[in-house]
């Protein structure tokens, strides 16, 4: 009965929760499309042009606007980002793995783990600057300071989801490989690994995005050179301009071909499962 | 049995041998930074440089100063606010989504809606809120298209008010994942139990649903808070450097080279957050819900 008012009301709101959660995103598609170079950041839409997507290529001709200062930064950040994924996913696995007994030590070990999504990218950052500049004395840059801080920001979200999946795990088809004289080695490549293999394709997902994304940390343990965020964060002390907007339209299109890379992948293995079960049953 | 207990002692020598690289790597790039920044506050602080020479002076110098213990409040109070509205925004989407949609499809969909946003960048999404809020921004022209106010509201931006309706709109889905996970769970028949014994919506709500939910509710508290108490650039860039929350005096005493400074705010932030983490975590035992 609560439910026939209920549930239509609470499906209006949530109707204005979606609103509120693109809101933002809409007006700054919109507004991607002022005209240019005269057209600023504001309503209202002088005439819609695609000067601004234009301009971030350089497609322009030259105006009192620079260019967004992204093309080695957008390198940078996309090597930054596959360092961390491929570190943060060994670790993961390795720890993950290793969470599969019972040891002494297991709830330490864990939350000192988990630390690492917890404690601010201030702080990290902070702590990691400290750290060089002071105490070892070597210069700080992207792709050494900043990088040991991204793996220990994604490491845990890796550890978590693969602890996740390999909690669901079935041991037995490990016991077998094993009564049967295969190494624990081979047993892990050929045997566990095809099998979690869905869960560390999220995990690398996870660690790519969040290091891509990743800010905080960057700005204080990271040298001259800028990464992607650190580039878009230099334009907030100064005039905004309607191409930070176009170039956040084409950053989330480019997340969503990622996106699309990961549900391939993800499909793909699924169905490499499912043959080899109708094998299995075939034999 | 001496091989069970060499097998045992192999099996400890692998795990020790799995965990190593991962427990090295966050000792030394996460728990050492932070012994460090504990260290360097209480370092001698000259116009551009540090020294190991301990003193209090910078601890002084943050107690005696207004603008820093103001900044301390500030955090506090914007992390109380936000934690609220993420909470009220969150919890009704929540349960809509992981309680009342029978449909598994449809509730997966709303989930990937709410997480879309994440797509773009963040800082691209803190800016993408300046357009809204402005006196020409997109608030105000909808109000006044739809004849609600007749003069813009100007007290939307570069205020308090925007930097927490920014914090909530990018944190709130951190509050409805954990939420909406734990609802899901809930057994539905002791809902039909409860209903068949008479019980009414607010009453089943506030005795079974409310209690079961709340290891989520703490979670994503936790999620929030973490994020909020560190957070510096949405109140950079949406109040137009009013609103400084410790992270902004970090930010710009690493600016001025002040690091004995950055170190103490630092300090100060870490005890903030391990109390609200602590006090979260005797709620909820995190590692029992995983």
């Amino acid at each position: 009965m609560e439910s026939r008012i209920l549930k239509p009301l609470l499906g209006f709101y949530v109707g204005l929760f979606v609103l509120f959660l693109y809101g933002p995103f809409v007006v700054l598609t919109i507004i991607s499309f002022q005209q240019g170079p005269e057209g600023g950041p504001q309503f209202p839409i002088i005439e819609w042009s695609t000067y601004w997507y234009r301009h971030i290529f350089g497609l322009t001709p030259p105006s009192r606007i620079a260019p967004l200062p992204v093309g080695e930064a957008l390198m940078r950040s996309l090597i930054l980002a596959f360092m961390t994924m491929v570190v943060s996913t060994v670790l993961g696995v390795m720890s993950a793995q290793a969470f599969r007994r019972k040891f002494k030590g297991s709830t330490v070990v864990f939350y000192l783990i988990v630390l690492g999504m917890m404690v601010p990218g201030v702080l990290t950052g902070l702590g990691t600057s400290l750290l060089a500049n002071n105490v070892i004395g070597i210069e700080r840059h992207w792709y050494t300071t900043a990088f040991a801080t991204h793996v220990a920001y994604t490491f845990p979200f890796a550890f978590l989801v693969m602890l996740a999946i390999l909690n669901r795990f079935d041991a037995s088809v490990e016991e077998a490989a094993w009564s049967l004289g295969v190494d624990p080695w081979t047993t892990f490549r050929k045997v566990t690994f095809p099998l979690i293999f869905p869960g560390v394709l999220s995990a690398m997902l996870f660690a790519f995005t969040l290091s891509l994304d990743e800010f905080p940390r960057t700005l204080f343990a990271s040298g001259r050179d800028q990464t992607l965020p650190l580039a878009i964060y230099g334009t907030f002390s100064v005039e905004i301009h309607p191409n930070i907007f176009a170039f956040g339209v084409l950053t989330t299109l480019f997340s969503f071909a990622l996106l699309s890379v990961y549900g391939i992948l993800m499909a793909m293995s699924v169905r490499r499962a499912k043959k080899a079960a109708m094998q299995e049953d075939i034999a | 049995m001496s091989d069970t207990l060499t097998i045992e002692k192999r099996q400890n020598a692998t795990t020790r041998l799995l965990l190593a690289p991962g427990i090295i790597w966050m000792c030394l790039f996460l728990v050492a930074p932070i012994l460090m920044i504990v260290y360097v506050s209480f370092w001698t602080q000259t116009t551009f440089t540090i020294s190991p020479e301990p003193t209090l002076a910078s601890w002084k110098q943050f107690f005696g100063s207004a603008t820093y213990t103001g900044s301390l409040w500030t955090t506090i109070r914007i992390w109380l606010i936000v934690l609220t509205t993420t909470f009220l925004v969150g919890y009704p989407t929540a349960l809509f989504v992981g309680l009342l949609i029978k449909s598994k499809t449809l509730s997966t969909i709303l989930l990937v809606i709410c997480v879309i946003p994440f797509w773009t960048s963040f800082l691209i999404r803190v800016l993408a809120w300046r357009p809204m809020l402005g006196k020409e921004g997109a608030v105000n022209i909808v109000l006044m298209k739809l004849g609600i106010i007749r003069e813009p509201i100007e007290v939307l931006l570069f205020t308090e008010l925007s930097v927490i309706i920014g914090m909530t709109q990018i944190y709130c889905v951190f509050m409805v994942g954990p939420i909406a996970f734990m609802l899901a769970r809930i057994d539905r028949n002791i809902i039909e139990a409860a209903r068949d014994l008479g019980a009414g919506f607010g009453r089943i709500f506030w005795k079974i649903i409310f209690p079961l939910s709340l290891p989520g509710v703490v979670v994503g508290s936790i999620f929030v808070s973490v994020m909020v108490l560190g957070e510096f650039a949405t109140s950079g860039a949406l109040s137009g450097r009013k609103v400084n929350l410790l992270g902004n005096i970090i930010v710009t005493q690493v600016g001025s080279l002040k690091w004995a400074m950055a170190s103490v705010v630092g300090v100060i932030l870490t005890v903030v957050i391990g109390i609200v983490i602590a006090g979260f975590l005797r709620i909820v035992d995190l590692k029992r819900e995983l």
